[in-house]
């Protein structure tokens, strides 16, 4: 039998329906993928049903009643409720919690007839840029399993990359889509604030939080994103626009792209093979006829502070609900409620967690809420207004994903310097803008991502550009 | 900002995380040098700048005044801590 | 009380809204339910649930904005208020802190038969929490969530009110307004109303505000004329005895007529407001107001002025009345069946009040229905039954299954005595009591009713006073 795990997303499901291989067939490979890269710490959980729902569709597919990602085997990033299923977070805290619903983000994949493979590892909260910080333990890079796959959803990043599945939900708050997506070698698209439901998504910060795709690469991103985007009523931040056709958007003749190159940005750059890098890039978009243009993205440098203010505020509420009263974990022996809460809360977190908790707390409390909390929702502005001036003279902007390629497991202990691996991500998520990261060559066969960033619902120009980059590339099937 | 041990434990009791005072300066120091880098904020003039709190600048999601949510008590008090009778136990509040 | 003391007191009302769902769930809002079967995964604050604003709590707040003249915010924006207890899912509550959806209003009050005006600062939206029961267990506290994600509007007063005299007017005229709009029940009992209150003392004259202490969850107009009152008389014999107050929390306690000190938190007060990045701002068009304004149904000022001239029934009866819109809609009700409406005006503000009143029962769950009302007067105005008859059923009504017809049959106060019959009575109890007749003749004329007291004891109440009297009266003339 042929190897499944070299087709794309289009190939498996053309496959599918001509009955050149059956669900069951595919789904059993992934597992079997799964179980010999179990060293990877991909996943935190596996569906016991997966098979179940594999033949399911293989019926639905023998009566030609087939959804449009039929029996699809993907992996969902432990942040997504499920069901009847472990949803962890990659927390302690909700080590034993079985969701009692399910995320729009699942039911819609899931009417769109894809197989639930399991749950994916991530860093706790989708806290981290490195997935070290998941109670469940490290993930390994599958390219060089010293390093990291990137994070927070290290685990879905690993699982597209490692091939143990077709492709992978992901959640992006200031990179956590795009960066492992780079450091993995992988496609991974944040989309617009707004166009995928937050519903059953767990909160870290809400205001930046947003749902996405990893897959091989631009075209099956753009399938997989038509299936999990569109208007949710019980998400009150979702946008109520019709999705269009992602797909066909991403393979049409006729999308124009005058792509922005932000200077000072670029001139920037530290790592020379990362600045290298960039501009090879460039001139493989040049070739393909791509017009760019040098823009100015003023403030944009205040994107990490800003983001290091607004995420933990948000997150120092949105964790909150975690009391060991209702769910999760709870302390032995409670002598009071101070105490159950105190204790329970330092036992289920982990230490980053609580790191971005206090800091949180101590940007709202009284007397440091207009110094940070305030100043920062001002910058945020600025950086704004800086995209809607880019916008006006270009339909995308061009950087790189990350300052480096990945780095070795447990290399770098400084918060900040933690941190700093998320400075060319973080701006689209202060914006809500759609952003997308695709392979563009390696250092020492360690990968490399390029990033794009579109306006407001443009993540069909997004995909259309990066599509046009892997035609005339072939980073993505390295 | 200086981060001093009153402030660390006023931050840890309003967000309930108890702190082991072994680690308690190693994170003080953690704390500062992240707000040292958020502090990069002061060196921009963000007078007359309108604050935005969200990506989205306004909605009209709503929701009709339809009582149609099915609950399951059982099932989600299944994953509770303590529970009696349907209640949710908690030590005895003293008010 | 005292004539050196100003009190100075400020109210905030919490009103519970009379909504079908919850205000950010599709949970029922049923009162008195088992415990928890009325909080849906939204109001548990499960991981990853998301709040979405019931439109019908927006027309409400808009409602009682209109009725009382304020300004209406173009825009609804909620906060997240955090602290951590119990009966609060979440660890914040959701709630209004800049642009209250209601402004500046004012409210007029009558005291001492003087109109007087009472600012409100504003009226805000926020969601109720749940229960804390604290004796249920020996060491335990046990949650009930029921009433958590309960729509709540939060009417805070200037602190414009003198006295408790003044609170209560105010409380009452909130009462009225909020049940004349219909967007509460305003049961007190269950809590649809609650009220803190803001209790300082000043010496007359002064213009600076004393130090005040906030009295938390007064649930009935009587306790909380006596709760201010006492926490009034408190601060001035602190004051008196060169002490001072001190600024803090009090808990009232009904059984014993006293208030407390909460054991007040270190940091309760640092709520670390910041904008719900879950709900954006939802703006709110000025022809939704007018359309709202517009639809207003008639308040009790509107009302109180057209049934006197309407109904021709005093100032006084028709502000009575007025009190609550079940007491109005039943009296109207009732005066539209009958041929002298002050009739009704007068039975329903006597008798039945009365046994409402002794029955600690509203209108609303009176088993004297308008109907019966209906039947008893019509019967009294032709003449069928008597004044004390009436009463006497009205009381009977109260505690029996029977109808009102079937009851006067019962009692023989059907058989109402014709004027050749009772003219025989009369002339029976003359002839027996002659003794007393000749004494009245000599002038004791006191003793008229004594005979109207014999034919009423012999008629069983079934006579007409009306008519005794005058056939009486003939008779001793004679």
């Amino acid at each position: 039998m042929e190897d499944l795990s070299k087709l794309s997303l289009v190939e498996q499901i053309n496959g599918l329906k001509s009955k050149k291989f059956s669900s069951i067939e595919l789904t059993e490979f992934y597992l079997k993928r799964i179980d010999q890269e179990k060293v990877l710490n991909s996943f935190i959980s596996l569906n016991e049903n997966a098979l179940k729902e594999a033949k399911k569709s293989d019926e639905k597919i023998a009566k030609n009643k087939s959804s449009s990602l039929e029996g699809i085997p993907i992996a969902h990033k432990d942040i997504f409720c499920i069901k009847d299923q472990k949803t962890t977070c990659g927390s302690k805290m909700l080590e034993n919690f079985i969701s009692p619903y399910s995320s729009t983000v699942y039911e819609k994949l899931s009417s769109s007839g894809t197989v639930n493979l399991g749950k994916t590892n991530m860093d706790e909260f989708a806290m981290g840029s490195s997935n070290e910080t998941s109670f469940f333990g490290s993930v390994l890079n599958p390219i060089d399993p010293e390093r990291v796959p990137g994070g927070s959803s290290g685990g879905s990043a690993t699982a597209v990359a490692a091939n143990l599945c077709s492709f992978a939900t992901g959640t992006d708050t200031g990179g956590s889509i795009r960066q492992p997506a780079a450091f993995c070698g992988i496609t991974g698209i944040k989309p617009t604030y707004g166009r995928v439901s937050r519903w059953g998504m767990i909160a870290f910060a809400s205001s930046l939080d947003q749902g996405g795709i990893f897959a091989k690469n631009a075209l099956d991103a753009a399938l997989a994103l038509e299936n999990i985007a569109g208007f949710d009523e019980k998400d009150s931040t979702s946008i109520n626009k019709k999705v269009p056709p992602f797909f066909n958007q991403a393979k049409s003749k006729d999308e124009e792209h005058v792509v922005g190159i932000p200077k000072k940005i670029i001139e920037d750059i530290k790592d020379d093979n990362v600045k290298n890098n960039f501009f090879e890039s460039l001139d493989i978009l040049k070739k393909s006829g791509v017009k760019v243009k040098e823009i100015d993205l003023k403030n944009i440098q205040y994107s990490l502070p800003v983001y290091y203010v607004i995420a933990p505020a948000e997150c120092s509420a949105n964790l909150s609900r975690y009391d060991g009263v209702r769910f999760g974990h709870r302390c032995e022996n409670p002598k009071d409620l101070d105490d159950l809460y105190e204790r329970s809360r330092a036992e289920g977190f982990g230490e980053e967690v609580k790191k971005r908790i206090l800091i949180g707390t101590y940007c709202l409390s009284a007397g440091y809420y207009d110094a940070y909390y305030l100043k920062a929702q001002k910058i945020r502005n600025l950086i704004k207004q800086s995209f809607m001036d880019a916008f006006k003279e270009v339909s995308s902007i061009m950087m790189p994903t990350c300052a480096n390629v990945s780095f070795k497991l447990n290399s770098i202990q400084n918060p900040v310097e933690m941190y700093e691996q998320d400075i060319y991500t973080i701006p689209a998520n202060l914006a809500g803008l759609p952003a997308i990261s695709i392979p563009s060559g390696k250092i020492n066969k360690l990968p490399l991502g390029i990033q794009f960033i579109g306006n407001y619902l443009e993540e069909g120009n997004l995909l259309n550009l990066s599509n046009k980059f892997q035609q005339n590339s072939n980073f993505h099937n390295e | 900002m200086k981060i001093s041990e009153e402030i660390l434990n006023n931050i840890s009791s309003l967000s309930k995380i108890k702190i082991d005072e072994k680690i308690k300066s190693d994170l003080i120091k953690d704390l500062e040098s992240i707000l040292k880098m958020v502090e990069e904020m002061n060196k921009i003039d963000t007078s007359g700048i309108e604050p935005m709190s969200h990506p989205l600048e306004e909605a009209d999601n709503l929701r009709k005044d339809e009582a149609t949510d099915e609950i399951k008590r059982d099932e989600y008090q299944k994953f509770a801590p303590q529970t009696d009778d349907g209640f949710y136990l908690t030590p005895k509040v003293i008010e | 009380m005292n004539n050196t003391w100003e009190s100075v007191i400020g109210l905030e009302v919490h009103v519970q809204l009379s909504t079908e769902s919850k205000i950010f769930s599709n949970a029922p809002t049923k009162f008195g339910q088992t415990q928890n079967s009325q909080a849906s995964l939204v109001d548990l604050g499960l991981p990853g649930v998301l709040p979405v604003l019931n439109e019908k709590t927006i027309e409400m707040a808009i409602k009682f904005g209109c009725a009382i003249n304020a300004n209406i915010s173009s825009k609804a924006i909620f906060a997240r208020k955090n602290y951590f207890y119990p009966d609060l899912p979440k660890g914040y509550q959701i709630s209004q802190l800049d642009d209250p959806i209601v402004g500046k209003g004012k409210i007029s009050i009558e005291i001492d038969n003087k109109e007087k005006f009472i600012g409100i600062t504003r009226a805000h939206l926020e969601e109720d929490a749940g229960k804390s029961l604290h004796d249920k267990y020996e060491n335990l506290s046990a949650i009930d969530l029921n009433r958590a994600g309960t729509p709540l509007l939060e009417i805070v007063s200037e602190p414009d009110l003198r006295s408790a005299k003044e609170a209560v007017a105010y409380l009452k005229k909130i009462h009225s307004i909020i049940t004349f709009l219909e967007i509460s029940d305003g049961n007190m009992s269950q809590g649809s109303m609650r009220c803190d209150a803001n209790v300082s003392i000043r010496k007359y004259g002064d213009k600076e505000f004393g130090n005040r202490t906030e009295l938390k969850n007064i649930n009935s107009f009587r306790f909380i004329e006596k709760a201010i009152d006492y926490e009034i008389a408190r601060q001035i014999e602190i004051v008196e005895n060169g002490g001072s107050i001190c600024q803090e929390t009090r808990l009232y306690d009904a059984n014993k007529n006293e208030t407390r000190s909460m054991r007040s938190k270190e940091h309760a007060n640092d709520y670390r407001y910041f904008p719900d990045p879950d709900l954006i701002p939802i703006i709110i068009s000025k022809e939704k107001i007018q359309e709202i304004e517009k639809s207003l149904p008639e308040l009790p000022e509107q009302k109180i002025v057209r049934f006197i001239k309407d109904y021709k029934i005093s100032e006084y009866e028709s502000k009575n009345l007025n009190a609550s819109r079940e007491l109005s809609n039943f009296f109207e009700k009732v005066a539209k069946k009958i041929s002298s409406p002050d009739l009704a005006a007068k039975w329903i503000l006597g008798d039945l009040m009365a046994i409402l009143n002794k029955n600690n029962s509203e209108i609303q769950d009176s088993k004297i229905s308008s109907d019966d009302m209906i039947n008893l007067l019509c019967k009294i105005e032709e003449g069928s039954l008597s004044g004390p008859g009436a009463k006497k059923i009205i009381e009977l009504c109260w505690s029996s299954s029977e109808s009102i017809d079937v009851l006067i049959k019962k009692e023989g106060l059907d058989e109402v005595k014709g004027e050749d019959e009772l003219l025989k009575i009369i002339t029976r109890i003359l002839e027996d009591n002659s003794k007393q007749l000749e004494q009245y003749l000599n002038g004791k004329d006191k003793l008229f009713g004594f005979f109207v007291g014999q034919v009423m004891k012999e008629t069983q109440g079934s006579a007409d006073p009306k008519l005794v009297n005058k056939l009486l009266s003939k008779k001793l003339k004679q």
